[in-house]
């Protein structure tokens, strides 16, 4: 009886433990995308130059550039998605 | 250590004397025994021919307590962008840092890096040199000079809101950490870093360039009215970023010269009048005896404010 009890209680745990982990995966999707949006910008502020966009002071690019790999990375694959923003927003949105 | 070096700027359109004026108050301020070191700043580098001495990137002695040196943009340029390049490859992926390499090669011709090379050169001398009693800039002609002065305000605009955006990321992304890892420590992020030395330096520039007493500003130009248009055009851009002239020195005055308008326009501002030279002024004695027969030509400004300063 006690060993019942004491699975049933594991598995109650167990049970709250993944709804947790799906209720502060989903939390958060959203501010990732965000996240990733702003980064986006902030790449394209400073590294702007690279896709034809107006730039800052070339000093401050360059100081910067070599910190943001994953900036500039980020910002040439979004080059490529550029073109397919609706479909971008389904996926943050985990719809469809 | 203390920085105890004053900066004595000397401005102008192109040829209106600014090098020799520069070299003149240079002369003068070590014939008083105080430690001068005179910069070139000008790509044309004049001071070269003015002392008939061939000057470089080391300093080398004109007279006692007199050293001269010459800023090489492109030096500066190049080591700028190669330490930015090694870097890249240090930090970044094999195939990333591949894929800059065609960047590299045609960004050194890229507009701003001009003055960026001379602020460089500005903060080295300042860095070798701040126990010298005072610094003598030759500037390079009036659009460089006013970029060179701009440069610390204008980037601190951009870095100011890229500090922004950059905290608000982090704290979007603090949040995240949280929430997925819980209380897992977070890094420090080197962007931010990086921003925020640049605020810093940046901000001591404008500083040094804003303050009156460790920064002068001369003004050089001729009675002639286009030179006195383009230094209205001086003062105006000058006055935008808070930087103050400390005195204006007319050159080249001949006897019939009418100075009026430029007494009447630019009041406020200390004005010294310099005659024209019938002999070049070219080579230590031939400066050094200018100076003796028009004393009145030297502004004791600068020695009042190290006496200041020190006291």
């Amino acid at each position: 009886m006690k060993a019942l009890l004491a699975r049933i209680k594991e598995m109650i745990v167990e049970t709250w433990q993944v709804g947790d982990r799906i209720g502060r995966s989903k939390a958060v999707e959203v501010i990732e995308g965000e996240v990733e949006e702003m980064e986006n910008i902030f790449g394209l502020l400073v590294l702007g130059s690279f896709v034809g966009m107006p730039s800052p002071p070339m000093q401050i690019s360059l100081d910067l550039m070599p910190y943001m790999e994953k900036e500039l990375i980020l910002m040439l694959e979004k080059v490529d998605t550029a073109s397919e923003p609706i479909s971008q927003l389904f996926s943050i949105f985990n719809i469809g | 250590m203390m920085e105890k070096a004053i900066n004595i700027f000397y401005m102008g359109k192109g040829g209106v004397g600014k090098s020799t004026s520069a070299a003149l108050n240079s002369l003068f301020l070590a014939q008083k025994g105080f430690e001068v070191l005179l910069v070139s700043l000008d790509p044309a580098h004049n001071q070269s021919d003015i002392f008939e001495k061939k000057l470089s990137d080391s300093p080398k002695e004109i007279i006692p307590h007199l050293t001269a040196v010459e800023i090489d943009q492109e030096y500066w340029i190049k080591r700028y962008l190669k330490d930015v390049h090694n870097q890249i490859n240090r930090t970044y992926s094999y195939l990333t840092s591949f894929n800059l390499e065609k960047y590299f090669k045609v960004i050194k011709y890229s507009p701003g890096l001009e003055e960026y090379a001379l602020i460089l050169g500005f903060k080295e001398v300042r860095r070798k040199f701040l126990q010298h009693d005072f610094l003598i800039f030759d500037m390079a002609p009036t659009a460089l000079s006013l970029k060179f002065f701009t440069l610390p305000s204008l980037s601190l605009i951009w870095i100011n809101h890229l500090l922004a955006l950059r905290k608000e990321i982090i704290k979007k992304r603090e949040l995240i950490t949280k929430v997925r890892l819980l209380n897992k420590e977070i890094e420090t992020d080197k962007v931010l870093s990086r921003i925020e030395a640049s605020v810093k330096d940046y901000t001591s520039l404008k500083e040094l360039f804003e303050d009156r007493e460790r920064t002068k500003v001369n003004l050089v130009l001729n009675p002639d009215l286009l030179s006195f248009a383009e230094s209205q055009r001086i003062v105006k851009g000058l006055k935008g970023i808070n930087i103050f002239l400390n005195q204006i020195i007319i050159n080249k005055i001949l006897c019939d010269s009418s100075c009026e308008h430029i007494e009447r326009e630019l009041k406020g501002i200390p004005i010294i009048e310099a005659p024209f030279s019938e002999t070049p002024l070219i080579g230590v004695n031939i400066l050094a005896h200018f100076l003796k027969e028009n004393e009145n030509i030297m502004s004791t400004q600068p020695l009042k404010a190290l006496q200041q300063a020190l006291i």
